[in-house]
């Protein structure tokens, strides 16, 4: 009789799944239980407006970054004019500045005592309305996330160009079609999936927000979110505005889904081959350089410069044994969550690729839904989820008799460990899973028929394989976490502070100045990533083209 | 002659050869002509260059008495008027194979576009496909479609590109008896390139080798029957 085998992969990725959707039950019992007297007088009096200010600041920011992302992307994939190089990647360097370091920078720019201002009135002696330049509003909001988002687009439409459309767009080239056409009628409608994954990232970027909108003084969800459960101590209007929220998400996400109906915009069997850029005239290329130009110099150089000028103002009062310790803070949390994430992926990453069932869909997607929900909306369920833990230990260890442990989870670090975990385990997942989608079945098979099972397949033939991976993978999620602001300035246990939570209180304590250098270290660390990412990213298109 | 290529060389910007050396060919109205030879040996390049998506650094290009290229002149592909079939077929897939294969005829009115649409459907035998899109179709058809769309604005020459390696073998033969009737019936001067000794031999009536970009040798098919 056959012997059904005890699957150590399904219960690890049991036990991950059910770590993940455990704390939801907290969110639901506190939506089902009676809404607290500041309900009401938010749902009368706020609501709206934190609807149509959300709305304000989301759907202007989605549209600039689109025409911006997109267009740029279409200029340098398809167009040959000098200095491509150098504007092709540099228009993603504003992807290292966090929005929240960028406005925090640009209040400085735009001030009174600015650069531009004070430029304006000690060298062209020109007296500007400050009005002009009040970016402490929905419209100065909108200006940042697009100006810092919009690589999102960018760099997602660009890969695809690149590497998905080269014939289909010389065939349209031979069958007579113009430049301006094959970009309405052929390459709108073909890379509308990678339009769209591009969008939703930076919308989920905004709703998660909470360093620009709560700064800039704008009532979003996110910074109503804040302000119900540190102000009003409301858990329950808290986690209220979060379910809206939640719902507007996963509606947004479901109907683009649904709108697309059953048609593939896939293409049906084209190889991958670069396209044959078009050499543009003087003007032309001038339009695209400029235009590329100031994006960069509005994205990169001016917010990066005007930091680097602080930082010598600055450094003296800043760099000294505290920073020191903020640098071990940072980079302590982000290696051990990594580290507890990847192992996570890789576990429920074998399991899915080699159970291909419903099972399998389900647990990948619930592992990759993190990422979708705000950081406002994981900190309370994170936080309640740990209290009801405490409670639970504590009531265990008194009810078997022992008296001198108090458990206090909820005050510690793990909590926040916790939190990372389950907003960024879909960023290493999807890392993860696209390395073992690459080696395939084969090796595996292989190991196996030689007489090792899963578990040393696993550590002796799948780990070694997936190494480029799982490295992108760390450093994907390294990145996110030392960028990351509002889990941390929730979860973070008392006295403990991380570069970005000190970017945070020097900035709202008035000390803009003081805020550069931990901003510039972690625009620094984005930006190694950046490149090493960039650097694995063509190996790996190396290695399809020897394939080839 | 109708198409004539004299003293052709193309190198692409990152080699350190020529990928195309001194290229000489002349083709006949009506003609098709199969470029053998190996992978990687430039015959796909003398295609693209051909359609301009290439731009040889010496070297002329006459179609139908007209100069398409030389060091002065160069027309563009989307004015060459040149039908081509890539490999992978390059169908849209936002498109359905009726909007596929009227992509070309933008200058056409909306009754000749019908007309020209209905002409091709029947020619290619794909009646009852239309609506579709690229992948609710075999392969088979997706060539099939591909072949009209190129057809469809009247090309002075039809370049086709390795047009049955993306095929199972069993379809192959078919296939490529279906494409010679076509080609025949609207007398189309047509180029393809293949690794395939049998596509040459159903398909051409002359035969050009390519190697290491140089054209080794250029006969009747009739004689390389008698060389196999």
């Amino acid at each position: 009789m056959k012997q059904k085998k005890l699957n150590i992969f399904l219960i690890l990725s049991n036990i991950i799944i059910a770590i993940i959707l455990i704390p939801v039950i907290d969110i639901i019992r506190e939506l089902m239980s009676k809404p607290s007297e500041n309900w009401e007088h938010i749902k009368e009096y706020l609501l709206l407006d934190y609807i149509s200010d959300t709305i304000l600041v989301t759907v202007p920011s989605m549209v600039l970054a689109l025409i911006i992302g997109v267009s740029l992307a279409w200029f340098v994939s398809v167009y040959d004019f000098p200095f491509r190089n150098l504007l092709k990647w540099g228009l993603v360097l504003p992807l290292a500045i966090p929005p929240y370091i960028g406005a925090y920078t640009y209040s400085g720019i735009v001030s009174y005592t600015g650069f531009i201002q004070t430029f304006f009135r000690n060298n062209l002696n020109i007296q500007v309305n400050p009005k002009f330049f009040d970016i402490f509003s929905i419209n100065g909001s909108v200006f940042i996330f697009t100006i810092f988002l919009y690589p999102y687009i960018y760099m997602i439409v660009r890969s695809y160009i690149s590497n998905n459309s080269a014939s289909i767009i010389e065939n349209a080239r031979v069958l007579g079609e113009k430049g301006t056409g094959i970009f309405f009628r052929i390459f709108l409608p073909i890379s509308r999936g990678a339009i769209v994954a591009g969008i939703s990232l930076v919308m989920l970027e905004i709703l998660s927000d909470y360093g620009v909108v709560s700064y800039f003084g704008v009532q979003t969800f996110s910074s109503a979110i804040f302000s119900s459960w540190f102000n009003f101590s409301d858990t329950n209007s808290a986690v209220r505005l979060s379910g809206i929220l939640l719902l507007v998400v996963f509606l947004i996400i479901t109907s683009e889904k649904l709108l697309r109906g059953n048609k593939k915009f896939c293409q049906t069997n084209s190889k991958i081959r670069q396209i044959k850029r078009k050499k543009l005239g003087a003007k032309s290329s001038f339009f695209i350089y400029f235009f590329g130009l100031s994006i960069f110099f509005l994205g990169f150089i001016l917010p990066v410069g005007q930091l680097i000028y602080w930082a010598f103002l600055s450094y003296k009062d800043v760099l000294n044994i505290d920073f020191l310790k903020l640098i071990f803070n940072s980079i302590f949390i982000a290696t051990v969550s990594t580290i507890f994430i990847i192992i996570a992926s890789l576990i429920i990453g074998n399991f899915t690729r080699l159970s291909k069932n419903m099972t399998s869909k389900l647990y990948s997607k619930i592992t990759l839904m993190g990422y979708s929900i705000p950081g406002a909306i994981i900190s309370i369920t994170v936080v309640l989820f740990f209290v009801d833990l405490d409670k639970i230990l504590n009531f265990i260890t008194r009810y078997i008799g022992i008296q001198n442990i108090n458990f206090t989870f909820s005050l510690s670090i793990y909590m926040l460990i916790f939190g990372y975990f389950i907003r960024f385990l879909g960023v290493g997942y999807q890392a993860v899973e696209s390395g073992y989608e690459k080696n395939g079945h084969k090796f595996y098979e292989a190991s196996k028929i030689l007489g090792k099972n899963d578990v040393k397949t696993f550590f002796l033939v799948d780990i070694p394989m997936l190494k480029p991976a799982i490295i992108a993978s760390f450093a994907l999620v390294f990145v996110d976490i030392i960028k990351e602001l509002p889990l941390a300035l929730i979860l973070r246990p008392f006295n403990f502070n991380t570069l970005a939570t000190k970017v945070f209180n020097y900035a709202n304590d008035e000390m803009i100045i003081e805020a550069s250098i931990p901003s510039l270290f972690i625009i620094f660390v984005t930006i190694i990533a950046i490149v090493f990412l960039n650097n694995i990213g063509r190996e790996n298109k190396k290695d399809v083209y020897e394939n080839k | 002659m109708y198409m004539k290529i004299n003293n052709l060389s193309f190198k692409y910007e990152n080699s350190n050869f020529d990928n195309l050396n001194n290229i000489n060919m002349e083709i006949k109205k009506g003609e098709i002509i199969g470029v053998l030879g190996e992978s990687g040996c430039g015959k796909s390049t003398l295609l693209r260059v051909i359609a301009g998506l290439e731009i040889p650094y010496i070297g002329n290009i006459i179609i139908n008495d007209k100069i398409v290229m030389n060091q002065k002149v160069f027309i563009e592909p989307e004015k060459r008027g040149i039908g081509m079939i890539f490999q992978d077929y390059a169908l849209f897939p936002h498109m359905t194979i009726d909007k596929n294969i009227t992509f070309g005829l933008r200058k056409f009115s909306k009754k000749d576009k019908k007309n020209i649409l209905d002409n091709m459907i029947e020619l290619v035998g794909l009646k009852d496909h239309l609506g579709k899109y690229p992948y609710q179709l075999s392969g088979g058809q997706q060539q099939r479609v591909a072949v009209a769309r190129a057809l469809a604005p009247n090309p002075s020459i039809l370049l086709l590109d390795e047009p049955f390696s993306n095929l199972d073998s069993h379809l192959k033969n078919q296939i490529r008896m279906d494409m010679k009737e076509i080609l025949n019936k609207l007398e189309t001067t047509c180029i393809f390139v293949t690794h395939d000794k049998e596509d040459v031999l159903s398909l051409s009536n002359r035969v050009i080798t390519i190697s290491d970009g140089l054209i080794k040798d250029n006969y009747l098919v009739e004689k390389m029957v008698d060389i196999l």
